[in-house]
């Protein structure tokens, strides 16, 4: 079975999981330009614009030679739970006979869920297979540790673009040299060191600006979909800090509680109801909640992005204006889609990140 | 209590300018009858929060955030948003469960509150055995609460429409399709005259799991309903700019139609949509089908 994934963020991570159970994984392309297309062209016009983006993936992957694909699904209530049965019913009329492996929470359908996870461990033991999820999560944890690094360090790097080189660097060793537990921890050793010995030149405490991303899972995540955020705000001179990394992901949505290691949902949950009283579905809670968290850890801006016309993403576009008063934090909204351009956001931002730089100027003095 | 008039430009002006650019057409209707009411002046604007009707469906998150929506878009209409949950697990919402956190800021008597539920729930056990018997939403209505029945109409054409009450029955939105429709003689048919235990079967037997969006649900078992049924000629499916749910079920339902040999046209609206063009292409839709069931009737007469 040749298996391949929607691509989102350190995909190292899906493909590692595959590989380590014994399956063929394809990894499809990053996507560009030609991804978006092909994935417009053969979704519904209103589909937000993720769903249209791991369309294109999954058609790439196709030609490729995938013939099953793995996808998460849920139980709304926004569109994404729904995609892989979209997907599978479009695929299907375009004539591929792929096999869609939806994975989703057990409780509503115990057959279904066994059946993939059954096809999923193949002729491995149960012995094995919990062991391949636990190194493939000391793997989540270890890359996003690494990429908190890059995210702050980039802001100042003396030579432009060594950063991002020296990541993409790390993911390529992950991606190659990763077999067990021991390869990660030493891997991990030597990165750091790599990454530390670049050189940067740091700017004094009062100088620095922090920016938090906040919004939905895909587009945060997908640094190929969302304009290249972080780097783009990293050239600008400013740190970042995303509100979703795939390990607290896993932490606060498969893991068992007993082992988790992170577990920030319930405070960012918390945060939010003074905005929302019943959750909402999507990250819309979360995108609330993390705003608060974030100003309460005296960060100077937030950059909320979301797919254009995100159900529960609109509700909170709603609410920020306010959040943003109440918290005196300021807030920039990007909604993407296919025909966003890269240009006119950048000057948008740069006056953003003037802004804030005024704001700290003025609260400086004063 | 006041009721907002129907959608007109006015409304739907007040609405485009507050509500969020990107939000369905409806919702910003929605918002737009919010700020008309209480430029009228009323002390309470009704807002519920409409989670679920179904046992394991919710409503779109739209409805689940419409009074968070409200309320922090417009800090200074807070205090006037009455609101309270509405969980239930079947389509009879009417339970004291339900009810009793909003009647207790009317009322402190509880046997009030549960007399009010209770002839409310007559009304709309009668009203929805109307729906089931083929009157429409705005027929049924005028019959429970006006007594007024309508003409029994009987043409040779049936249409099936599919859409949200909110969407088919507001006539700015639907530019009052149903009654275009009957004009151009034929019927037509929409989704609350399929009985539940229809819409649960069309769920069971082509969905592996299902739409978690409890009207989406509703709609897309219809779909099939009408798909399915032999006297329904074509179906319709009238949706709103920026519909999020029905830009999957739209997708799911165009493509197995032509397994059914069912025509399907979906007709989408926003506040800008001329009128005119909406009638060119029903007319079409209409006449299209009228040839295709006058020349299969023909041509098996000629058979004979």
């Amino acid at each position: 079975m040749k298996i391949t994934f929607p691509y989102m963020g350190t995909v190292v991570i899906y493909k590692k999981l595959l590989e380590l159970l014994g399956h063929e994984a394809i990894c499809p392309p990053r996507p560009t330009r030609k991804t978006i297309d092909l994935g417009v062209k053969h979704s519904p016009e209103f589909a937000c614009f993720p769903y249209k983006a791991i369309m294109g993936s999954y058609l790439q992957a196709i030609e490729l030679g995938a013939d099953a694909i793995i996808t998460s699904g849920g139980f709304g209530p926004c569109r994404a739970g729904y995609y892989g049965e979209v997907h599978k019913k479009t695929l299907g009329k375009l004539g591929h006979n792929i096999d869609i492996m939806i994975l989703e929470s057990y409780k509503r359908n115990f057959k279904y869920f066994w059946r993939i996870v059954k096809k999923l461990k193949g002729k491995n033991s149960w012995r094995k297979v919990i062991q391949v999820f636990f190194t493939v999560y000391e793997l989540a944890h270890t890359l996003d540790a690494l990429e908190k690094i890059v995210q702050v360090r980039r802001a100042y790097e003396t030579e432009k673009g060594s950063f991002s080189r020296a990541w993409q660097k790390v993911n390529e060793r992950f991606d190659k040299e990763v077999k067990t537990k021991k390869d990660i921890h030493r891997i991990y050793k030597e990165s750091k060191e790599y990454l530390e010995s670049i050189p940067y030149k740091e700017k004094p405490e009062n100088e620095k600006i922090r920016l938090g991303i906040v919004g939905e899972i895909y587009v945060v995540m997908e640094s190929s979909i969302n304009l290249n955020i972080e780097e783009v705000l990293n050239g600008l001179g400013c740190e970042v800090e995303r509100n979703l990394y795939l390990s607290e992901w896993i932490d606060d949505n498969i893991m068992p509680k007993m082992f988790a290691r992170t577990s920030m949902q319930e405070k960012i949950l918390n945060l939010s109801r003074e905005y929302m009283e019943v959750r909402i579905g999507g990250h819309e809670n979360e995108t609330i909640g993390h705003i608060i968290d974030y100003k309460k850890r005296g960060f100077d801006g937030i950059i909320h992005i979301m797919p254009f016309a995100c159900l529960p993403e609109l509700i909170s576009q709603s609410i920020i204006p306010k959040v943003s008063k109440d918290y005196d934090i300021p807030i920039y909204t990007i909604s993407i889609d296919e025909q966003t351009a890269i240009a006119n956001h950048i000057t948008r931002i740069e006056a953003f990140i003037e802004l804030i730089k005024g704001r700290k100027g003025t609260q400086a003095l004063s | 209590m006041i009721e907002s008039p129907q959608t007109s430009k006015e409304i739907v002006d007040l609405g485009v300018k507050s509500a969020v650019p990107e939000l369905c057409v409806p919702v910003k209707i929605y918002v737009g009858h919010f700020l008309y009411l209480l430029q009228s002046g009323v002390d309470y604007v009704y807002v519920p929060r409409l989670i679920s009707i179904r046992k394991g469906d919710t409503f779109c998150p739209k409805f689940l955030g419409l009074p968070d929506m409200l309320s922090h878009q417009f800090p200074e209409y807070a205090d006037k948003i009455l609101t309270h949950q509405v969980n239930s697990r079947e389509e009879n919402i009417g339970t004291l469960q339900n009810y009793l956190s909003i009647g207790r800021i009317i009322t402190q008597n509880t046997q009030k509150i549960r007399q009010a539920i209770k002839s409310a729930n007559k009304k709309w056990i009668e009203f929805r055995n109307l729906c089931l018997d083929g009157y429409n939403c705005r027929e049924a209505e005028n019959k429970v609460f006006r007594g007024v029945s309508p003409k029994p109409s009987s043409h040779d054409i049936k249409i099936g429409v599919i859409g949200y009450v909110y969407n088919v029955y507001d006539n700015y939105i639907s530019m009052d399709i149903i009654n275009k429709l009957n004009k151009m003689g034929t019927d037509a048919v929409t989704f609350e005259m399929v009985s539940l235990s229809d819409t649960e079967k069309q769920l069971s037997e082509k969905l592996r799991k299902d739409i978690f969006w409890t009207f989406s649900n509703k709609i897309f078992a219809a779909g099939y309903h009408f798909f399915e049924d032999p006297s329904i000629d074509g179906v319709i499916h009238l949706t709103a700019f920026g519909c999020g749910p029905d830009s999957f079920l739209g997708k799911v339902l165009d493509l197995d139609s032509d397994d059914f040999k069912k025509p399907f046209m979906t007709v989408r609206i926003d506040e800008h949509t001329g009128e005119s063009h909406l009638v060119t292409r029903i007319e079409a839709f209409v006449d299209m089908i009228r040839r295709r069931k006058f020349k299969t009737s023909d041509s098996a007469e000629v058979g004979k």
